[in-house]
């Protein structure tokens, strides 16, 4: 699978202050990576760091393949479209104006393009109106399409739905799964609305204190999260031989703890076990949402 | 480079701020022609229409420090310089296509402004009577002083990142360089000697006494160099046709210029942006 970006143990300090701390994310091509963690976490950071606002103090990146370091990396951010924290647009133009203005500035030979950007964000009824009396669901919209003008292939968004009402929400999250399945755009989009992110993406990279801790694909998480039994048991092997057998989906968690995954009617499952002499000294029900499960990884309050 | 300046002159040509200045210049003109002629019929003085295309030149600095701070403080107010950067435009050619943008903005300001001069200060007035080498060295003089001002206000325009505090910096910069000329013009003009009344034996006797606060050698020269550095001190000593050596101030303002770009060029690429 094609890597489209990669960092290596990125560190930025500002003083003492160490904003991100031996980074490391992975966006294989085609993903829709979530990139997840509180205020502060780091995220923006990291992607100021990426669209090269601002240099790592340590560590590096590669964008499709070009270091960093390499005179190269101008070229990889031509296929890259960003919006950091705001949408870079000019309030004094109207969202075409604004168009024809990327449009020369990432060099397209005609301005053929405009009008189907603008239906795609759904901006083409606009007229003559300026950006800066856009709601701020259009402007994000508007700050897509921009991104959008030099048909990247990885777009970056930073806290696209911030302050954006329900349905401009779904307007984003529409927009954002359209340009993945249809345009086959790689995105990382950066977030603390778990559950909106849970949503489109397909990979997730959670950050703490400048720090990835866990990159897990969606898959992955949603296995985690569904419904489980947790049985401690003392006699583990009989039980996984069991398990296989029946092909009941389960995890080891430790030497005494087994977790199986799926929807079982408790009684009926502690019955069939105790017919094959299986006993679990303890058997607890959970199903996590995200949140739940975020709030885990990261050591739940004493992290706030 | 090309990209970028295409687009900036796109974003120029329908730049409110572009066409105030250039209306600002027109006008400046009508009322410059105004007043002269207003004079002329009144008084019967001899207007030189020459000294018409000059006078611009004293303030056209504070006109180039508010286009300049605020067409360019849109740049980080409205996000455009990070969205340049992340999709591939290196910081260098940024700067620079900027830097020529504002120049040839300023540049046309001035041209607009001696096109109405001539084109209606010439039939009014009569014809110049400056000799025309002499007039176009003044006004090259004046263009690469214009040069200058952008440079300056270019990089404050880069290197600040907001808008309004630009704005502020930049026109009392504009302010202080007037000030300062005008300060040292003042103490370059002081007499070498002054009148001096006593009264002796009840007689009021005048008699002519070294004047102290008339310069030294080498504070005249100290002096002259800072008006000779100083656009607003350029401006004001080819407007009035004063400076005692007008070649030498198309290379103090080539200077400042390199000077200038060359500092904000490197404070700018290691600057870290929001």
């Amino acid at each position: 699978m094609e890597i489209v970006l990669e960092t290596n143990n990125l560190e930025k300090k500002y003083k003492d202050f160490r904003a991100l701390n031996h980074t490391n994310i992975h966006i294989e091509k085609g993903a829709i990576y979530g990139l997840i963690g509180k205020n502060g976490a780091g995220k923006t950071t990291l992607i100021r760091i990426i669209c090269g606002l601002q240099e790592p103090t340590n560590g590096g990146y590669i964008i499709y393949g070009k270091s960093n370091n390499s005179n190269d990396i101008i070229s990889a951010r031509k296929r890259m479209g960003a919006i950091i924290e705001t949408p870079s647009i000019y309030g004094e133009m109207t969202a075409r104006d604004n168009l024809i203005e990327q449009y020369k500035l990432v060099g397209m030979p005609s301005l053929d393009g405009i009008d189907d950007l603008l239906k795609l964000v759904g901006l083409e009824n606009t007229g003559k109106k300026k950006a800066k009396n856009f709601s701020l669901g259009m402007k994000q919209r508007l700050g897509i399409a921009t991104a959008l003008a030099n048909n990247p292939d990885f777009l970056i968004l930073d806290e696209p739905i911030n302050g954006l009402d329900p349905q401009g929400i779904i307007e984003i999250r529409e927009l954002i799964l359209k340009l993945n399945k249809e345009k086959r755009i790689t995105i990382l989009i950066s977030s603390h609305y778990l559950d909106e992110l849970s949503k489109i993406a397909t990979h997730y990279g959670f950050l703490d204190n400048g720090s990835i801790i866990q990159e897990i694909t969606s898959e992955e998480l949603m296995k985690k999260m569904e419904h489980k039994l947790i049985l401690k048991v003392s006699n583990q092997k009989e039980f996984v031989k069991y398990f296989e057998e029946n092909k009941i989906s389960y995890d080891v968690v430790d030497n005494k703890t087994i977790n199986v995954y799926g929807k079982y009617n408790l009684s009926k499952f502690i019955n069939e076990l105790s017919k094959k002499n299986l006993i679990a000294d303890e058997v607890h029900e959970q199903e996590e949402s995200l949140e739940n499960y975020y709030m885990n990884l990261i050591g739940g309050g004493n992290n706030d | 480079m090309i990209k970028l300046l295409n687009a900036g002159f796109t974003r120029l040509r329908k730049n409110k701020l572009f066409w105030l200045l250039t209306v600002f210049s027109f006008g400046l003109a009508l009322f410059m022609i105004y007043t002269q002629y207003s004079d002329m019929k009144k008084f019967g003085r001899v207007i030189e229409v020459e000294q018409l295309m000059l006078n611009y030149s004293t303030i056209v600095g504070i006109a180039i420090a508010i286009f300049t701070s605020l067409f360019l403080g849109v740049e980080y107010s409205d996000g455009a310089i990070r969205n340049k950067i992340s999709i591939g435009h290196k910081r260098t050619n940024i700067y620079l296509s900027n830097l020529i943008i504002v120049t040839i903005t300023s540049l046309f300001s001035y041209i607009v402004f001696l096109v109405i001069v001539a084109s209606i200060g010439i039939p009014l007035f009569g014809t110049i009577t400056l000799p025309i080498s002499k007039l176009l060295m003044l006004l090259g003089c004046i263009f690469v002083t214009i040069i200058a001002y952008t440079g300056i206000f270019t990089f404050l325009a880069m290197i600040i990142s907001n808008k309004t505090i630009t704005a502020v910096v930049s026109i009392m910069l504009a302010f202080g360089m007037m000030m300062n000329a005008m300060i040292c013009f003042n103490k370059l003009e002081a007499p070498k000697t002054i009148q001096q009344a006593s009264i002796v034996n009840g007689e009021t006797k005048i008699k002519e006494v070294p004047n102290p606060r008339y310069l030294s050698e080498d504070k005249r020269k100290i002096y002259q160099i800072m008006v000779d550095i100083n656009p607003a001190g350029q401006m004001f000593q080819i407007a009035g046709r004063t400076a005692p050596n007008l070649k030498v101030l198309p290379i103090y303002s080539l200077g400042v210029l390199v000077i200038s770009t060359g500092v904000g060029l490197i404070l700018f690429k290691k600057k870290e942006l929001k």
